[in-house]
């Protein structure tokens, strides 16, 4: 019998604790992993998925100091004692903002920067640099600034940046977020591809269930930083208590197959397909599926646009064409989505809704009045805007002066202002951190307060900026259940987004943008099914539109809960 | 919502392509003859020379801009005083010659009335501000026009340590750092509503400096997440490392560095005769 190889990784009874928190973010955890394995780190916000991350580089505690008990060797070093620039060799880390992650001025720096420190020869970093800008797709951009690039190609380089280490062991949290689908899933092909053909062992947090569960072999899933699962990632994602009790998402179809057993379309005893290849396959085991396509919602009908572009173009300084004669009408009371892929000009378009850039050609209206005739602050009492990073806009030293600081230039009586902040601060359910510097806070929290502040100038129209970005299931659905509130009262809702299967039971209407183009402008059902344009996107169809799609050519649904529905009224049916 | 980087030069020119040793021997002799030159003419055509050569290598037009808005009010500053009041010193460098008046300001004006503003302060103050024009346009000249991580390199090659090379750099790059955090505080402020140009003075310092903590507090946690980012990736100030770009002189290099070597010869050499301040 062979030998069994000694673990990689290594943990005994490890708990630790940040300087400034009484309690332990990471709680008596012991697991190994062995070399060549791929592992996902699930759990909710704030379970310690990231201070693990950081552990197995020793960046904590070396660098946060904190308490830390226990033992934890990573490569035959313990994170402890061994520094970290000597664990780097043995570890890749990618954290989850890659802008945060660049420190040299050039793309191909940027991957040989660790290279350069660990005293290879020039000739071997320019042959690693080489290969792995084209691992990550990077290859024609090496000259370029990293700030030049997009938040996705930032995450890419990110990436080749620890696969040119060759490290045995990648750590990658959230290194999807801010991805669009196609990029999504080839940054998952490629770890994939990394660990058949280099044994790279990967431990990855992600939210991304469907790459996910179609990559990992095993998963940990951390709950309030204790080890609540340690099994193969099939076991734990249908595992029918564990997900549900800490508000996490299965992929679409495993959740679909699941419905489909709980209304006895899918045998008890076999286990719910965990991708979209084996839910495929399940079809065949399935009753033939109804067409499913009922009535696109009526457009709201509050007289003229609030929000218009006429012939809009956008060329940079630099001569890049970002938007190209773009004409759109946004009605009053509107729930839409802007969608594709990174560098689709979706960014650009926002920044002429808040007049942060005018365009080159054509005009932006409001009421059909032209931004131009508005100043940025004048325009933010109409239009409020909740940006992607919740970090770049945080400025003040308390969340209550965060939230209140929109308040201080209005004509606002002093309780008028008191009522607004007190509504914001509970509509996010911030009033027991009123106190608390927002910087003390989680992603999620900090995400909370900004649209805390933005809500408290009660702006018609609201744009967010991938809100749901680094939000487990549960806050991502708080976000979500927010916007319908408010648009329910009324507000004009735009939600700029790459995970449109937390979308179908909120938006009305989608807007799939291409090369600077508007290639389609739809309602929700349709343009989640109009596959082949979203293929030319970058965007990928959910998981739900694809097996609908497959079960029978009418079928429309967008969500599980459709997808089954199309069985399940046949059933219901004598 | 572009990030502000590192400014850079707009195209690459046989300039660019220099070694930064090469260009900080430019930057020495062209230094060195500002400071030793006392002949305003002289120097002001060192400073034009330098001022058309930032154009040539592609400087960007804002940064000169800025230099100019910047600058102005101190230069005028500095052609007052020379015309006005520095006549002793602009004498004595004259053998004690009479200095010609251009203007007299009459009696009637408060505290300046009488004063008389001469040719020869005049021209000794633009012989200063051509000194600091020639030193103002040498550094973007030689830096922007040099990737930073070639900047490294040059200075490593030149024996700097590694560590202080890289600190040095990395400066540079924090300054673009600050930028942004200012810049993305103000936009915010202007999209939570916050119009900076409809209050008093008073009232904007008062806002401003309810902010400034959290700023400089939020660029602290992006330079400790730098930390942690440059650990992360084995950097530990040590010397032993290599590089990508290996900083070889090339013959032009060479070239650069014989001609300036020459031409600080022969700006000692001019020194103290086409050099002197001659009024």
């Amino acid at each position: 019998m062979p030998p069994t190889p000694a673990p990689l990784v290594s943990l005994r009874d490890v708990s630790y604790a940040y300087p400034s928190s009484t309690a332990p973010v990471l709680r008596d955890l012991s697991f190994d992993i062995a070399p060549g394995e791929i592992v996902a780190l699930l759990g909710p916000s704030g379970a310690g998925k990231t201070t693990l991350c950081l552990a197995l580089m020793g960046i904590v505690p070396q660098f946060y100091r904190g308490r830390f008990f226990g033992e934890l060797v990573v490569d035959g070093q313990d994170v402890l004692t061994e520094p970290i620039h000597a664990l780097s060799r043995s570890v890749g880390l990618v954290l989850q903002d890659p802008a945060a992650q660049l420190v040299t001025a050039s793309v191909e720096n940027e991957v040989a920067f660790a290279l350069e420190n660990a005293a290879l020869t020039a000739s071997e970093i320019r042959e690693r640099v080489a290969a792995a800008l084209t691992a990550v797709g990077l290859e024609a951009l090496a000259k370029k600034h990293p700030h030049e690039l997009s938040g996705g190609q930032q995450q890419r380089l990110a990436l080749a940046a620890a696969l040119a280490q060759q490290p045995p062991l990648i750590v990658l949290d959230e290194p999807t977020s801010q991805l669009d689908p196609a990029s999504t899933e080839e940054v998952f092909a490629l770890i994939r591809r990394l660990n058949a053909s280099h044994g790279t062992t990967f431990l990855v947090a992600s939210h991304a269930m469907e790459e996910v569960a179609a990559t990992a072999t095993r998963a940990l899933v951390l709950d309030a930083g204790r080890l609540a699962a340690d099994a193969p990632v099939a076991e734990v994602i249908r595992d029918p208590a564990l997900f549900p009790r800490l508000h996490l998402r299965r992929p679409e179809v495993t959740q679909a197959y699941a419905e489909l057993a709980a209304h006895g379309l899918w045998p008890a005893d076999q286990s719910w397909p965990c991708t979209l290849a084996e839910g495929m396959a399940g079809l065949t085991q399935l009753p033939p599926a109804q067409p499913f396509q009922p009535a696109p919602p009526a457009a709201p009908d509050r007289g003229s646009p609030i929000l218009a572009l006429r012939d809009v173009t956008h060329t940079y300084p630099d001569g890049t064409t970002a938007l190209r004669k773009i004409n759109l009408e946004i009605p009053r009371g509107e729930y839409c989505l802007l969608i594709g892929e990174n560098g689709a000009g979706k960014s650009t378009l926002l920044q002429h809704f808040l007049n942060l850039l005018r365009p080159t050609a054509g005009d932006v209206l409001i009421d059909g009045v032209s931004l131009s005739d508005f100043k940025v602050a004048e325009l933010a009492r109409r239009i409020g805007y909740v940006p992607q990073n919740p970090d770049q806009q945080l400025f003040n030293a308390t969340v209550e002066d965060e939230v209140a600081f929109s308040l201080q230039n209005t004509d606002l009586t002093p309780d008028e202002k008191s009522a607004r902040l007190e509504q914001a601060l509970a509509a996010m359910n911030l009033e027991h951190l009123r106190a608390a510097h927002p910087f003390s806070l989680s992603k999620g929290d900090r995400a909370r307060v900004v649209i805390a502040a933005v809500l408290s100038l009660d702006p018609e129209v609201l744009i967010f900026d991938e809100p749901t970005t680094g939000q487990d299931a549960a806050g991502a659905r708080a976000i979500l259940d927010l916007t319908r509130d408010l648009h329910a009262k009324g507000r004009t809702i735009v939600i700029v987004t790459h995970h449109l299967y937390l979308m179908p039971e909120y938006a009305r209407r989608v807007m799939v943008m291409g090369e600077g183009q508007l290639l389609l402008d739809a309602p929700v059902r349709e343009a989640f099914h109009a596959t082949e344009l979203l293929a030319r996107t970058a965007v990928r169809p959910t998981q739900a539109v694809a097996l609908a799609r497959a079960s029978h050519p009418q079928n429309r649904a967008i969500s599980p809960a459709e997808f089954v529905a199309s069985f399940a009224r046949e059933e219901a049916s004598p | 919502m572009s990030a502000p980087t590192w400014t850079t030069a707009t195209r690459q020119t046989a300039f660019s392509a220099l070694d930064f040793r090469a260009k900080l021997a430019v930057f020495f002799t062209a230094t060195f003859a500002a400071v030793i030159w006392d002949n305003p003419w002289l120097n002001l055509g060192l400073a034009a020379g330098i001022g058309g050569g930032c154009l040539a290598v592609g400087i960007p037009g804002a940064y000169l801009r800025l230099i100019a808005k910047v600058m102005t009010p101190f230069f005028a500053l500095l052609l007052i005083t020379h015309g006005f009041f520095n006549v002793q010193h602009v004498q004595r460098l004259l053998d004690g010659r009479d200095l010609t008046a251009l203007f007299t300001v009459p009696e009637s004006i408060w505290v300046f009335g009488g004063a008389t503003f001469s040719r020869e302060g005049a021209l000794f103050g633009l012989n200063a501000i051509a000194k600091s024009l020639t030193f103002l346009l040498l550094v973007p000249l030689c830096v922007f026009t040099t990737d930073p991580n070639h900047l490294v390199v040059s200075l490593v090659r030149l024996k700097l340590p590694y560590k202080l090379a890289f600190v040095l750099t990395s400066t540079l790059r924090f300054f673009p750092l600050i930028f942004e955090e200012i810049q993305a505080v103000i936009r915010t402020q202007r999209l939570r509503g916050f119009a900076a140009e409809d209050l008093s003075p008073v009232q904007r310092l008062r806002v401003y400096a309810k902010v400034a903590v959290p700023v400089i507090l939020g660029a602290l946690h992006k330079a400790q997440q730098t930390e942690v980012v440059l650990q992360a990736k084995g950097f530990s100030g040590s010397s032993h490392r290599t590089y990508l770009y290996e900083a070889k002189l090339s013959s032009l290099d060479y070239g650069v560095i014989a001609l300036t070597a020459s031409a600080l010869i022969l700006a000692i050499v001019i020194a103290p005769t086409l050099g002197q301040f001659t009024g």
